[in-house]
């Protein structure tokens, strides 16, 4: 008996030991360098390997449903979203790599004219959860900036890679119509559902505003100071100092400042006001962003805020706060911001827990969708598209 | 002369529970259920980690259940496998050293 007890406490002391040597080291089988998902030219390996995915997505229709109708059965905003990102992606790649131009282009342009045709068939709901039904818009008649922006700023990307006349007219139209709407309201904020309004689709929109100006030689640089300096004092959380994520068309929060929302918004705000955008980008890194054992993750709400996690934060992990949304999204913050390290750190979590499934030079992550896998494809081939807006580099 | 699978093969015996053989037991085990979940297509499910239904034809329950599965025999495989085999080494050394002492 004693001889049993004996040694089962040193078996237990064994796992304890080798406990301790395997946890710390283990993220170093899943972390590779940096320049692995995003470099300064070119495109990544991860890039690649992503891209290589959608454009099968968008090459075979049967695929296409299937993973559409997969993320429609929980939200139809996913597959809206997805075309967004996987489109701005492609300009970001067309800039980068100009051999590829011409499949990327015609890619582009098939998302666009598919979602436009959608919109234009099924209304702006078809891309709406089924809630946008439910209530009385403000500001009539009821659009959503969700939508517009996303549009304005697909048809805005698309025409920085390369002019297509037939796309001028319609983003004129689209960002003439969200100008109006930001004039007509009181407090400048624009409805995504009735009398809820979202600050990553204000951001949006005003990229989409300030690509245009910079396709079109319009001037809405008045528009996008006032209604950042309308920000900074209306919408910024006081306990946190990060921009809130949704709130009524007077002004009011109903969510407070979210990791799914808030590394996207430091991104768009790069290119309308540079420094406010890496002031939320820090604050955001300090209170979300964290990396434990070599693994970087982001946690959904500050320590100032409580919320509940939904669809936008995706599951909570409990113990370490994990937000499956907030740490997807932490990807495009990281990468704006040149933040390798934490960069480096969130990559090394995605080997881990997102699943990879790699065949035939394609890469999708399992347990993300076509969505996640289009932002992360953003994340690793932003840069060039803002670079080019900034710096007013001809078309 | 007949002799036994389990004789032949030492490796299935049954060991003595937290021995080094025990161990490499539990850790072979877990690989042998992880590769066949894996080789099976478990994965796929996964996406219900991010609220995405893994398959419409077979719905949430068990989409949710064939995920679940491969994700705890993946952590197990990731993790604890691991952590066994190094115990298992520590164990085989702390041996050694211990009869060296004694003899």
């Amino acid at each position: 008996m004693k001889t049993r007890i004996k040694r089962i406490l040193t078996g237990v002391a064994a796992l304890a030991a080798a406990a301790l040597i395997w946890l710390p080291c283990m993220h170093f089988i899943f972390i590779k360098p940096v320049s692995h998902f995003r470099q300064e030219r070119g495109l990544s390996p991860e890039a690649r390997q992503l891209a290589a995915w959608h454009m099968r997505l968008w090459t075979d229709p049967a695929l296409r449903a299937t993973e559409l109708n997969k993320m429609r059965v929980s939200n139809a905003e996913w597959d809206f979203m997805g075309r967004s990102y996987l489109v701005w992606s492609l300009a970001n790649m067309a800039l980068r790599d100009p051999a590829s131009r011409p499949l990327y282009l015609q890619t582009m342009d098939q998302i666009i004219d598919e979602t436009l045709e959608l919109e234009k068939q099924k209304g702006m709901y078809f891309f709406l959860m089924p809630y946008a039904k439910e209530g009385i818009y403000v500001i009539r008649p009821p659009h959503s900036l969700f939508l517009d922006g996303e549009i304005a700023l697909m048809l805005a990307s698309r025409r920085v890679v390369q002019e297509k006349p037939e796309y001028k007219a319609l983003l004129t139209d689209r960002v003439n119509g969200i100008v109006a709407r930001f004039q007509k309201s009181r407090h400048m904020l624009l409805e995504s559902y009735p009398d809820e309004c979202w600050m990553f689709d204000h951001c949006v929109a005003l990229d989409a505003i300030r690509t245009a100006d910079y396709l079109d030689g319009t001037d809405h640089s008045k528009l996008i100071r006032d209604w950042i300096s309308m920000a900074k004092v209306k919408l910024v959380d006081p306990k946190s100092g990060l921009l809130i994520s949704s709130f009524t068309t007077d002004g009011e929060p109903l969510a407070g400042p979210e990791g799914s929302s808030i590394w996207m918004v430091s991104h768009s705000l790069q290119l309308l006001d540079a420094d406010f955008a890496r002031d939320q980008y820090e604050r955001a890194r300090r209170q979300l962003g964290a990396i434990t054992l070599g693994f970087g993750y982001a946690h959904e709400w500050p320590e100032s805020w409580k919320g509940q996690a939904n669809i936008d934060s995706g599951p909570i992990v409990p113990v370490f706060d994990v937000s499956a949304g907030s740490s997807g999204m932490a990807f495009i913050g990281a990468s704006t911001f040149a933040d390798d390290t934490f960069l480096t750190a969130l990559a090394a979590t995605l080997d881990f827990a997102g699943f990879p499934s790699r065949t035939g030079g394609r890469l999708k992550y399992c347990a993300s969708n076509q969505v996640g896998d289009a932002a992360m494809l953003y994340a690793a081939t932003l840069g060039p598209l803002w670079e080019k807006v900034k710096t007013g580099a001809k078309p | 002369m007949k002799i036994s699978l389990g004789k032949k093969y030492a490796i299935f015996q049954r060991a003595e529970l937290l021995s080094a053989r025990d161990l490499l037991q539990r850790a072979a085990a877990i690989c042998g259920l992880f590769l066949l979940v894996h080789l099976a297509g478990f994965r796929e499910y996964t996406g219900i980690l991010n609220g995405t239904i893994g398959s419409m034809a077979l719905g949430w329950k068990l989409s949710t259940f064939l995920a679940v599965f491969y994700i705890v025999l993946y952590l197990a495989f990731v993790i604890v496998v691991p952590v066994l085999v190094l115990a298992a080494g520590i164990l085989v050394v702390w041996g050694r050293l211990r009869n060296k002492a004694e003899e």
